[in-house]
């Protein structure tokens, strides 16, 4: 398997907050790090794995047209908030989401549809809601902080388009082309 | 989380039926192929980079927060929460529990909301072992500065919506 420049970035990582660990709390903290890392990586390589394929289908789905015409630059708010929309409906954790991301920066959505579908998905995502907000936090504080994200999204991808054409911070060229 | 599982799954299945009827067996094959190349990018990186998150998760006190964000922090507390919810480590199993306990143990509304804000849109082990890998570290810039006021406006936000309906008692569910 080769290497990357980036799995170094990531092993190095992992080093130093094992160290800290250890320099914290010592061989119990450190066994109970890899106990949870261990099983956090079995729960997850099955939705993984199904989150890879779907990126993969999706990209044999969408029209690259259709894509960039309704996500793309020139999408304005309606891209946006049909990019919000999809983001909350999405289910799945990270492991599905992005996947669908890279998919759809491939098919041709900007980088405002791009960060408006991320933060919608991350600040509103039903799926997380249901499952985890409500049972522990309650109705009435998953209500107001369902309501008061609302617009959010929106905001971002709007902020995400102003900073691309302002500033240097651009989304690289798009990869595989 | 066996039937979030089988969800996905049959989702997935669904959709390679459409492709291959759209598109045949190659397209079916090009997109096990995409779907290997990016999983053999994330062979390695992903189980370093959970074991980091577990690490920090370890490492990090959670408990001795709540008093520095309680109801009358304001927009300072809004702010430290927003921030504080950022370095929260691990996924919903995890940081549902910790937010949880910071709420009971005193913190305000308004503050768990910007924490719960924070943590959903920077979790930076979400941004390790996915973002990154899959997007670069220029989406990851880009997507940060754009979202970096999103978690203090969610704050505020619930903060005038608590101070407008009047009465409204949001607290901590009791079990």
């Amino acid at each position: 398997m080769k290497v990357s420049k980036s799995d170094c970035v990531f092993g190095a990582i992992a080093a130093a907050s094992g160290l800290l660990c250890f320099w914290l709390g010592g061989v119990g903290a450190v066994r109970a790090a890899l106990g949870h890392a261990g099983g956090l990586l079995i729960l997850v390589l099955p939705q993984l794995a199904a989150g890879l394929l779907i990126g993969g289908l999706v990209q044999e789905l969408v029209d690259r047209e259709k894509v960039s015409r309704l996500l793309g630059t020139q999408s304005g708010l309606v891209g946006l908030s049909l990019a919000t929309a999809a983001g909350m409906v999405t289910p799945g954790g990270p492991f599905t989401s992005f996947p669908l991301v890279y998919a759809l920066w491939i098919a041709g959505a900007d980088a405002g549809a791009l960060i408006a579908y991320v933060a919608a998905w991350a600040l509103i995502g039903l799926n997380r809601l249901i499952v985890w907000e409500l049972p522990f936090m309650g109705a009435d504080f998953t209500v107001l902080r369902f309501v008061v994200c609302l617009p959010l999204p929106l905001i971002a991808g709007l902020i995400a388009r102003w900073l691309v054409q302002v500033t240097p911070l651009k989304l690289r060229e798009v990869p595989g082309e | 989380m066996i039937w979030i599982v089988t969800g996905i799954w049959l989702v997935t299945g669904a959709l390679a039926v459409w492709v291959h009827r759209r598109q045949g067996k190659a397209g079916l094959r090009r997109s096990g192929g995409f779907a290997v190349s990016q999983g053999r990018a994330l062979a390695l990186r992903l189980p370093l980079a959970m074991l980091a998150a577990s690490f920090l998760a370890q490492a990090l006190p959670i408990e001795h927060i709540a008093s520095v964000i309680g109801p009358q922090s304001g927009l300072i507390g809004i702010v430290l929460a927003a921030g504080l919810g950022g370095f929260m480590p691990g996924g919903p199993m995890t940081s549902f529990p910790i937010a949880l306990i910071v709420y009971e143990g005193g913190a305000g509304t308004p503050q768990i909301v910007a924490l719960l804000a924070g943590w959903s849109i920077f979790a930076m082990h979400r941004v390790l072992a996915y973002e990154a890998p899959i997007m670069g570290w220029a989406f990851v810039a880009l997507r940060m500065s754009a979202c970096a006021v999103l978690p203090v406006l969610a704050g505020l936000f619930a903060q005038a919506a608590l101070a407008v309906s009047e009465g409204l008692q949001i607290g901590p569910a009791i079990f």
